[in-house]
């Protein structure tokens, strides 16, 4: 049924979801929507010698997308920039185990979407 | 009413979702559709399908005789002055975008303004954005209040000769709101404006009278009352015929048709261009023939109480906040709400699971969500078979969410 979407570890990391917040001088910044829903997320990366040294989301969204950026971020922090360029969504979705209906899955990848650009931007950045 | 019985007619009802019997409190987005509809649109394509208006043979008669029966019917439920007022679109969508691409483009100028509420659809605002930026007029903004009397004022303060264009809804598909149509008509028109009313969210609901709310264009669609999707009306006064040039151009619109140069056939078929959805118009034919049968009076007043109902077991929940107007009898249709804590697509995928459809997210009214700050609502919206018992399942199954979502 549905409700397993909301099972008791992941709610408990909706509650207290990890790296939620502010960076004070981040190196990438990205703010990302979802215009079916309204929903936004802010995604900041600090990056030190091409890894990624600290990480903070912030923003209104659901617990899904509360979820995924929670253990998205968590993933990532101390890992290279160039371990996490293949990021995409099968992984994403590996990652949270979840069964999403469709019209969720968007809520998930919104992270996601906003990880990309981050790396994106940091690339051109460099150049 | 006796809704169990109704429910009948309707064979989505069997469904179940999650195992559990269907609630459906979606009916804003679009309505179920009775077997009456259903058969109507598959004896069509079964015994008398042809092109209409385009042959002499038996079927292509039948066909359009049909069609044209339909379009009886739907300006008689409207009480339109003459059957050649009801031009068949694709919804209310298309009928707005009718307005916008024809009458609009062709009059307006640098200097007029268009008029129209902060509360809007998408489709009735995003269509006058870009006439405005195709004619140089203005685009303006009533704040819709929280009563009629507000909204009225409001727009008093906001109409002056420049205004060529009112654009708004008669009820709000967020707020359940109704304007007072006749009133703020009567404003624009005496200072020389046109008003173009959005009556998707009204028709299904309340009796309209067209001649009554004394508007020049009023756009709905067919499949919010119990028709097919892909069906829409916009419903135009008769003194524009003549003025308002074709929408689109092709087959079934002509009069003449010469190498370099046509001219027009009359209104209604002026307005048509190319194959009509036939079965769709014939199903929304039936539709209407299945409210009449009800009685629009009977229908509000069943709403009414199932809404009020509604009302009063929603705001036992503290974290539950209801938008649109205090009095909740000039609510009509449905309530929408926000939740406190929780976010509106978690409670949503959790109704769901108790078989509990509500739609969630910004209901195509982006700059009204943003100026209540709330990146998203829930909404609740009623129907005929919908009854007291389908509220006690929402109320139950939101008592859960809250339980699971903390
Ligand atoms: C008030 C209002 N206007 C316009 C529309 C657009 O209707 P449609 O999508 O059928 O064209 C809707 C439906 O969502 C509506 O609620």
């Amino acid at each position: 049924m549905d409700n397993e979407i909301y099972k008791e570890e992941l709610m408990d990391v909706y509650r207290n979801p990890l790296n939620k917040g502010k960076l004070d001088n981040p190196s990438v910044s990205i703010l990302e929507r979802n215009p079916m829903c309204g929903d936004e997320i802010n995604l900041q990366l600090s990056i030190k010698d091409g890894v990624v040294s600290d990480v903070k989301f912030d923003g209104s969204a659901c617990a899904i997308s509360i979820i995924s950026s929670s253990l998205v971020t968590e993933d990532i922090l101390g890992k290279k920039v160039n371990e996490i360029r293949d990021y995409d969504r099968q992984k994403l979705l590996d990652l949270v185990g979840l069964n999403l209906s469709t019209s969720r899955v968007k809520c998930a990848t919104l992270v996601l979407t906003a990880l990309q650009k981050a790396i994106k931007q940091y690339d051109s950045g460099k150049k | 009413m006796g809704t169990e019985a109704l429910k009948k007619d309707f064979p989505i009802f069997k469904v179940k979702i999650n195992n559990h019997p269907l609630i459906y409190l979606d009916n804003a987005a679009t309505t179920q559709k009775p077997k009456k509809v259903l058969q109507a649109i598959s004896n069509f394509y079964s015994y008398s399908n042809a092109n209409v208006h385009r042959g002499v043979h038996t079927l292509s008669e039948e066909a359009s005789e049909m069609y044209d029966e339909a379009r009886r019917k739907i300006a008689r439920f409207i009480n339109a002055s003459h059957e050649s007022e009801v031009i068949f679109t694709s919804g209310a969508t298309d009928s707005l975008n009718f307005v916008a691409s024809t009458w609009a483009r062709n009059n307006l100028k640098p200097g007029d303004v268009i008029l129209v509420t902060d509360a809007e659809h998408h489709s009735n605002l995003v269509p006058w954005q870009i006439v405005a930026q195709q004619t140089g007029a203005e685009l303006d903004f009533v704040e819709v209040g929280e009563t009629q009397e507000i909204t009225l004022n409001n727009f008093k303060n906001k109409i002056s000769e420049k205004v060529k264009l009112a654009a708004f809804f008669h009820c709000s598909n967020v707020l359940g709101a109704m304007l007072p149509v006749r009133e703020i008509s009567k404003l624009v028109k005496n200072n020389g404006g046109i008003v173009v009313v959005d009556g998707a969210q009204a028709v299904p609901h309340v009796p309209v009278n067209v001649q009554n709310l004394d508007c020049d264009f009023y756009a709905f669609s067919g499949h919010k009352m119990l028709g097919p999707m892909g069906t829409g009306v916009l419903w135009m006064k008769r003194d524009l015929l003549d003025k308002v040039e074709p929408y689109r151009y092709g087959g079934g619109m002509i009069d003449l048709v010469e190498m370099k140069h046509s001219t027009w056939a009359d209104p209604p078929e002026k307005f048509e261009a190319g194959t009509p959805n036939v079965a769709g118009i014939f199903g929304l034919g039936a539709a209407v023939d299945y409210l009449t049968e009800i009685g629009m009076e009977n229908i509000m007043k069943h709403e009414r109480e199932v809404i009020n109902y509604a009302a009063s077991e929603l705001s036992k929940f503290e974290r539950v906040k209801i938008l649109g107007p205090k009095d909740v009898n000039e609510r009509y249709g449905m309530i929408t709400f926000y939740t406190e804590g929780a976010h509106a697509h978690d409670v949503a995928t959790v109704l769901n699971s108790y078989g509990v459809a509500v739609r969630s997210g910004h209901h195509c009214t982006m700059p009204l969500h943003k100026k209540y700050d709330i990146p998203a609502s829930l909404r609740a919206s009623f129907y005929i078979y919908n009854n007291k018992d389908d509220v006690d399942v929402l109320t139950g199954a939101l008592k859960k969410a809250f339980e699971i979502l903390g």
